[in-house]
């Protein structure tokens, strides 16, 4: 076995075995199981009394207020007027309900609501009933209102990439998914070989290291080793997103709840294998870029604690390029978006979100993909170059004027 | 088994220059003794012979030939600051070190616990290494240097820290690997933990080659002897006094007259006058320890 393989297999056994790496996973894994069950839970709890509410005002008009509001609340009871301002007490009187909302019709129609959280009706009981307000200034019926303000909108994909906007919305919680998983997979695994890397240099491993191997086979083996532990990390959350989303989906089908619980998107996850490719592609590229620049950061300090000041900056651009995932998810074909899906460092984020929820030039996809291999590259060369010098360099820190002659070198 | 040949090497860093100019030549299957201040440049001639660090100017070669990578994995070092990961075991950091010099499996671990029999590790072959104490650590270290049977094992400082028992241990270790003749290079500040080990010496002070050689070699070019005269009296005191380029040492714990006269004097010619002159119960000439050959060359001697 060449030095490489043998790093590989000692760094790959030490970090799977390690407390903390399976710690990681099964804690990982478990809040993954908690975000598939989420949903349902949030479902069932807005599907019992904190949608209740007692509507106050003339029976017609309440009984047409019922009808607009049923699909976001249940009403508990319909009183033809108040005697004095509710009370907590009165709301628990009536099926433990959330608010009252009192009715008038003088000059349109307006609402007054005695809520136990007031920041939630404002929004919905306006938008609910804008039907009733319309009918009562055309003189028609408020169902009527309804039935004609709907307008049947059919949305097709130009690119055909997706059946339907339901398709679409699919796509992004699949790109969502991955992209907090490739945010936490490259944060946790880079910050991992950063910790490896200060341990060998403040513990003078790395000295016997280098008298025995080249550095740059060194950082290419642990970056392997972090990757392999990565994949199998990701691996386990992805099944578990996966598994746990279906069986969740599958009991709320057949249970109870099944008609108020929201069904987990990840039980309805449909990924495509080209998806899988570009994310394996774009988090290798990832993992390859964060993990040079982390590891010959950490090479150039002289204790484990000084590890936070040089990991902050380079945290910010992986926060930038999860923020502009999120802002790629709704505007993905937006010239910003896509300029910034060709910057390395940035783009495995917005480029494989990109790729999720639209249909990408395949010029883009090959330029992104050829700045991000070779920036990659480049990367590594560089901070191959500033860690074997790093590594053996102790004492004060050295300066950026020390580190461009390093790399000048 | 070659030869190792440092031919004028010099490195600085930044400003600081860490070795101006070194030279000198390991024959194969000898030992031989750094000797040298701290800050000398000691460790960083090691790390350029180990190809750690590169020359500014100078060559080392070995064999005749350039210190290339695979040579370097038929080297075995033992860095002054040990290096060992902490949560790994005893006998698993024994056989990884093994593997990386290119010893294969199972071999490997068969070595590892002769190692571990050899240096009395036994009960702590399952134990990490972060809990042993520093000697255990630094016999685990050695193993980890010598499992792959170095043609050059570079060991810079071995027995710092050590107590008398461990290195006892470690002694022996080494004892073993000139036997078998493994060419040694051991740096040290403490001349009479290397003295009976090494054959022979260099002496290096503020980046440059102060004296090298055998002792032999180094007694033959110290320039004065010393000669002890008892008992204390005038007349012998008057011929030690009389004798060209004589100086005096400072009294002795014992009543001796000691005198530092000049290498190439007749000491026979100095006896024949001295008993001439008195009674002469004891006469002694003293040749320069390696310890005194170390003071003078950097400069420290009194």
């Amino acid at each position: 076995m060449n030095t490489i393989g043998i790093v590989f297999t000692a760094e790959f056994m030490r970090r799977i075995r390690s407390r903390a790496f399976l710690a990681g996973t099964l804690i990982g894994a478990a809040g993954i199981l908690v975000l598939t069950l989420l949903p349902a839970i949030l479902g069932g709890m807005t599907s019992s009394s904190s949608k209740n509410v007692v509507l106050v005002g003339d029976p017609a008009l309440t009984a047409q207020a019922k009808k607009a509001l049923a699909g976001d609340f249940e009403v508990a009871s319909m009183l033809p007027r108040l005697d004095q301002a509710p009370t907590a007490a009165f709301l628990d009187a009536h099926g433990k309900a959330v608010a009252v909302a009192v009715l008038t019709t003088h000059p349109g129609l307006r609402v007054t609501v005695y809520a136990r959280d007031p920041s939630q009706f404002r929004e919905s009981f306006g938008r609910d009933l804008a039907t009733v307000q319309i009918g009562l200034a055309l003189g028609v019926p408020a169902a009527r209102v309804e039935a004609s303000s709907k307008v049947p909108v059919d949305v097709h994909d130009v690119s055909g990439r997706f059946a339907d906007a339901a398709a679409a919305d699919a796509a992004k919680g699949v790109a969502y998914f991955f992209v907090i998983l490739l945010y936490l997979s490259i944060l946790l695994n880079a910050q991992s070989i950063m910790t490896s890397v200060a341990e060998e240099k403040t513990n003078r491993i790395a000295e016997l290291l280098v008298a025995t191997l080249d550095p740059s086979r060194l950082l290419a083996a642990k970056i392997l080793a972090s990757a392999a532990t990565s994949f199998i990390q990701l691996g386990v959350w992805v099944a578990t997103g996966i598994v746990g989303g279906r069986a969740v989906t599958g009991l709320l089908a057949h249970g109870a709840a099944a008609t108020s619980g929201a069904p987990s998107p990840l039980g309805t996850i449909d990924v495509s294998s080209g998806e899988i490719l570009a994310f394996l592609a774009f988090f290798a590229i990832g993992f390859t870029q964060y993990g040079v620049l982390y590891a010959a950061a950490a090479s150039l300090i002289n204790r484990t604690e000084d590890l936070g000041s040089v990991a902050g900056p380079l945290v910010i651009p992986v926060i930038i390029g999860f923020f502009l995932a999120m802002v790629a998810m709704n505007a993905p074909n937006d010239p910003r978006i896509v300029a910034c899906s060709l910057i390395p460092l940035i783009s495995p984020f917005v480029m494989f979100t990109r790729i999720a929820v639209s249909s990408v030039p395949v010029w883009q996809l090959v330029l992104s993909l050829a700045l991000n291999v070779g920036s990659a590259a480049l990367l590594a060369w560089a901070s191959g170059k500033i860690y074997r010098v790093g590594l053996l360099l102790y004492g004060r820190p050295p300066s950026l004027k020390q580190v461009i002659a390093t790399l000048r070198a | 088994m070659g030869t190792l040949v440092l031919s004028n090497v010099a490195r600085s860093f930044g400003d600081v220059v860490a070795v101006r100019d070194v030279s000198f030549t390991v024959p194969p299957g000898t030992t031989f003794g750094l000797l040298g201040p701290n800050g000398a440049g000691k460790t960083t001639t090691m790390r350029m012979i180990l190809g750690i660090l590169i020359p500014d100017r100078g060559v080392v070669s070995w064999d005749g030939a350039a210190v290339t990578l695979p040579v370097r994995r038929r080297f075995g070092y033992l860095p002054e600051e040990r290096g060992l990961y902490g949560k790994l075991k005893v006998r698993d950091q024994i056989s990884y070190f093994g593997r990386l010099h290119g010893v294969p499996a199972p071999e490997d671990t068969r070595r590892a616990d002769a190692w571990i029999e050899r240096l009395g590790l036994g009960e702590y072959a399952n134990r990490r290494c972060g809990e042993l104490s520093k000697g255990n650590q630094q016999k685990v270290q050695i193993a980890c240097a010598a499992l792959h049977e170095p043609e050059l094992l570079v060991l810079d400082e071995p027995f710092s820290g050590l107590d008398p028992v461990n290195a006892e241990t470690l002694h022996s270790a080494l004892r073993t690997l000139r036997d078998a003749g493994t060419t040694l290079i051991l740096s040290s500040h403490q001349m009479w933990q290397i003295e009976d080990l090494c054959e022979s010496f260099c002496v290096i002070a503020d980046g440059t080659v102060r004296a090298s050689g055998t002792l032999t070699e180094l007694r033959a070019a110290w320039p004065t002897r010393i000669v002890e005269v008892e008992p204390v009296a005038a007349p012998l005191r008057s011929v030690l006094e009389a004798m060209p380029g004589a100086r005096r040492l400072p009294d002795a714990d014992r009543p001796t007259l000691a005198y530092e006269i000049p290498a190439d004097a007749d000491t026979a010619a100095l006896l024949r006058r001295l008993v001439a002159a008195g009674d002469v119960t004891r006469f002694e000439r003293v040749d320069p320890s390696l310890r005194d050959i170390y003071l003078r060359a950097i400069g420290a001697a009194a």
